[in-house]
């Protein structure tokens, strides 16, 4: 009798060893392809994707381009899927590319594409391709970097990022499209003459349309606002240039007879590099403050036209505008809102030559 | 001897499980600002009728629910244990199936919804069918692996909210009162507390600790939901299925090796999730044993585990999940109110008996 039963107990044992193989219908690694960039534009109401998947020839990487058409992204996806020997796995997605007429069109749709499935993070970023999404490709195939990195180091913090480029991951887009009072820039780039892509600022997005551009150095103020730090980047004026080493930023807001106010404090601390002529430091943050409250000016006007409020400015009125009345927040009360920035700048250190204080 | 850390541990643990996932999701559809009014006050109910049920079971030591109930007569035990039984025979089936849909929405998009559902029980019903003491050791185990992580993952999940997004902070707004989503969201807490009535045979404990445990969770119920609406905003978190599972799939963390941590986060929870779902059903199994206590008690477990699996396998669609917890309300809120109230009502009068005895 025991003897049985240690017989049957030993058999189960033996068949959980069944489900170490651990996944359903696994595929193994070397049967799928894992494109890290996926680019999709819009072709007479369908949507046409480019990929780009590393091939093994000959002991060495080799980035293959392909490209097909659907009616929903991932008709496409699945497409490629079918004529491929591979399974095309989007798990390591880093960078989406849309081209500059899908973003204008409106991708709505394609945004809550990306954020429902479960396969592409919601971590990706967005990017806009700011010329035909074919040739674009084209070129990034020529620069020979096996692992087809480029791209997303262009935007990783720790990597290629410069504090004048906008970031825009999937989830930040999803919630400009459904939020009250938050919207988003999104980065363009193009095929770049002698790097392999040039940055040409951002795309103002609203509701998931592209309605407005601004330039990097606009994008430098964007993020500035947002909390980004600004550290790295360099701001030349007629008698300096200097670096920004760090940034913090303080608001009072305020709401009289229905109409929003708005004090911001941005505060610099700035290293100098390069001077021209003899000039003290008060003429240099004199400087440095004409500049970028002209800049910032310039950059509030142009947004405040465009109703998009990707300041996120209205996040402040939060406690000041009720519920009901915050989903007009970008139609009625930020056309009106008066907003003075004030920019303080602090020298933090000259070098070593000295400057004379004034 | 005070076994207090098992218990407390096995409470944290159990809600844990239940919190992330469809917590948040019920009371953002609930309600459409000031969110800690509904999280607030759902948890006074349950505190309440915790010490109700605590204060009831101090009059009879050395008893379980079973046997106080089964003191009172057979009528009282039909009354009060059938609808326990029903209740948790529905939290075993809801949770069974909702979860091994939540592991196929987010990782297992191959494999078929039985064979998850099957990985799930075997494991509930081994640990089930060893016995409480097996339970109880298990958990202590998971929390000593797990418990950190989840932590961690809570902490890091601070990364992108937006503290303006707590505005506005007070709004005279109690509609949230009439919404069928806010009953459903007493699905993470009501009624799975019924096991202190149950395992204090086995594990003595102080109220004291309990009472401790119960507000150390209060912190994870209000930011599993504030934590979402921080990082989106009401009116983007509205529109997700599982809105704290999607803010840890935006963290980024440098430093981490792997790329998603959501993965680890719902591995962690749903090892939870099994213990839950074992202690519920050893819950059930120790009441239906009694009807012939015969038989051993680990026979009933597998029968129960085998009546649950059928039972899922016939729920098809998330929707019918959803419309399972509409109808579960009831019994529901008979375990939260009833059974802590019946055993007080006993206790008292089982105390007045005592003193006309010895008078």
């Amino acid at each position: 009798m025991s003897m049985l039963k240690w017989t049957v107990r030993l058999l189960m044992l033996l068949s959980i060893m069944g489900l170490l193989s651990g996944c359903w219908d696994n595929k193994d690694i070397n049967h799928r392809t894992l494109p890290l960039i996926l680019g999709v534009s819009l072709q007479d109401h369908e949507y046409k994707i480019i990929m780009q998947i590393p091939e093994l020839v000959h002991d060495s990487v080799e980035i293959k381009m392909i490209s097909e058409s659907g009616k929903t992204i991932n008709q496409a996806i699945d497409k490629i899927s079918v004529n491929l020997e591979k399974q095309v796995d989007l798990l390591h997605i880093k960078v989406i590319i849309l081209e500059r007429k899908l973003a204008e069109r409106g991708m709505k749709d394609a945004i809550s594409g990306f954020m429902r499935s479960e396969e592409i993070s919601d971590k990706a970023y967005i990017v806009i391709c700011d010329e035909d999404l074919n040739s674009f490709f084209e070129h990034l195939n020529k620069t020979n970097d096996p692992k087809g990195m480029t791209l997303y180091n262009f935007f990783e913090k720790n990597a290629g990022w410069n504090p004048q480029i906008a970031i825009s991951p999937i989830w930040q887009v999803y919630r400009s499209v459904h939020s009250y009072t938050r919207d988003v820039a999104i980065p363009m780039i193009k095929a770049g003459k002698s790097t392999i892509c040039d940055y040409t600022g951002s795309a103002v997005i609203k509701n998931g349309k592209m309605i407005e551009r601004i330039s990097p150095d606009e994008t430098l103020l964007f993020n500035a606002f947002n909390e980004q730090s600004t550290q790295g980047k360099i701001e030349v004026m007629n008698h300096a240039s200097v670096l920004v080493v760090s940034n913090s930023l303080k608001h009072t807001t305020s709401l009289q007879n229905n109409k929003p106010y708005m004090q911001s404090r941005l505060k610099l601390k700035v290293v100098i590099l390069e001077t021209r002529g003899n000039p003290t430091s008060a003429i240099i943050k004199q400087e440095i403050d004409k500049l970028l409250t002209e800049r910032f000016q310039r950059l509030f006007s142009k947004i405040q036209k465009s109703k998009a409020d990707i300041f996120g400015i209205g996040q402040h009125f939060r406690n000041k505008i009720p519920r009901e009345e915050l989903v007009r927040w970008r139609t009625d009360y930020f056309p009106n809102l008066q907003l003075s920035l004030k920019i303080v700048t602090d020298i933090q250190n000259e070098g070593y030559l000295k400057i004379r204080a004034d | 001897m005070d076994k207090s850390h098992y218990v407390m541990l096995m409470y944290l643990i159990m809600h844990l499980g239940l919190i992330f996932f469809m917590y948040p999701e019920n009371i953002i559809a609930s309600t459409d600002a000031v969110h800690w009014i509904a999280i607030v006050s759902g948890l006074a109910v349950q505190f309440i009728f915790i010490a109700i049920y605590m204060k009831g079971l101090n009059f009879f030591p050395g008893k379980d629910i079973i046997a106080i109930y089964g003191s009172a007569g057979l009528g009282v035990s039909l009354v009060f244990l059938v609808p326990i039984v029903l209740y948790f025979l529905m939290i075993n089936i809801i949770t069974v199936r909702a979860y091994s849909e939540i592991i196929s929405i987010v990782f297992l998009a191959n494999t078929p919804l039985w064979a998850i559902m099957i990985l799930l029980m075997l494991v509930s019903t081994y640990i089930a069918a060893k016995g409480v003491e097996t339970i109880f050791r298990t958990g202590l185990l998971l929390g000593l692996l797990f418990l950190p992580m989840i932590l961690l993952i809570f902490l890091a999940s601070f990364q992108n909210v937006d503290w303006n997004y707590v505005f506005p902070l007070y709004e005279n707004d109690f509609t949230f009162w009439t919404r069928p989503t806010f009953y459903q969201s007493f699905f993470a807490f009501a009624g799975s507390f019924l096991f202190l009535g149950f395992v204090r045979t086995h594990f003595p404990y102080k109220d004291n600790k309990v009472y401790l445990t119960v507000l150390s969770l209060v912190p994870f119920f209000i930011f599993s939901v504030y934590v979402p609406v921080l990082t989106f905003g009401q009116n983007t978190a509205s529109t997700l299925h599982f809105p704290y599972v999607v803010v840890i799939d935006t963290l980024q963390i440098n430093w981490l090796i792997f790329d998603r941590i959501t993965m680890f986060f719902l591995f962690t929870l749903i090892t939870f999730i099994m213990l839950f779902t074992s202690l519920i059903l050893w819950m059930t199994s120790r009441i239906v044993s009694c009807c012939k206590p015969s038989i051993k008690q680990m026979y009933y477990t597998q029968g129960l585990a085998v009546v649950i699996y059928i039972l899922c396998l016939l729920v098809p669609d998330w929707k019918k999940v959803e419309t399972l917890f509409t109808w579960n309300a009831p019994l529901r809120f008979y375990c939260l109110i009833a059974i802590p109230l019946s055993v007080y009502y006993l206790g008292l009068r089982s105390r007045r008996k005592m003193r006309h005895e010895h008078a």
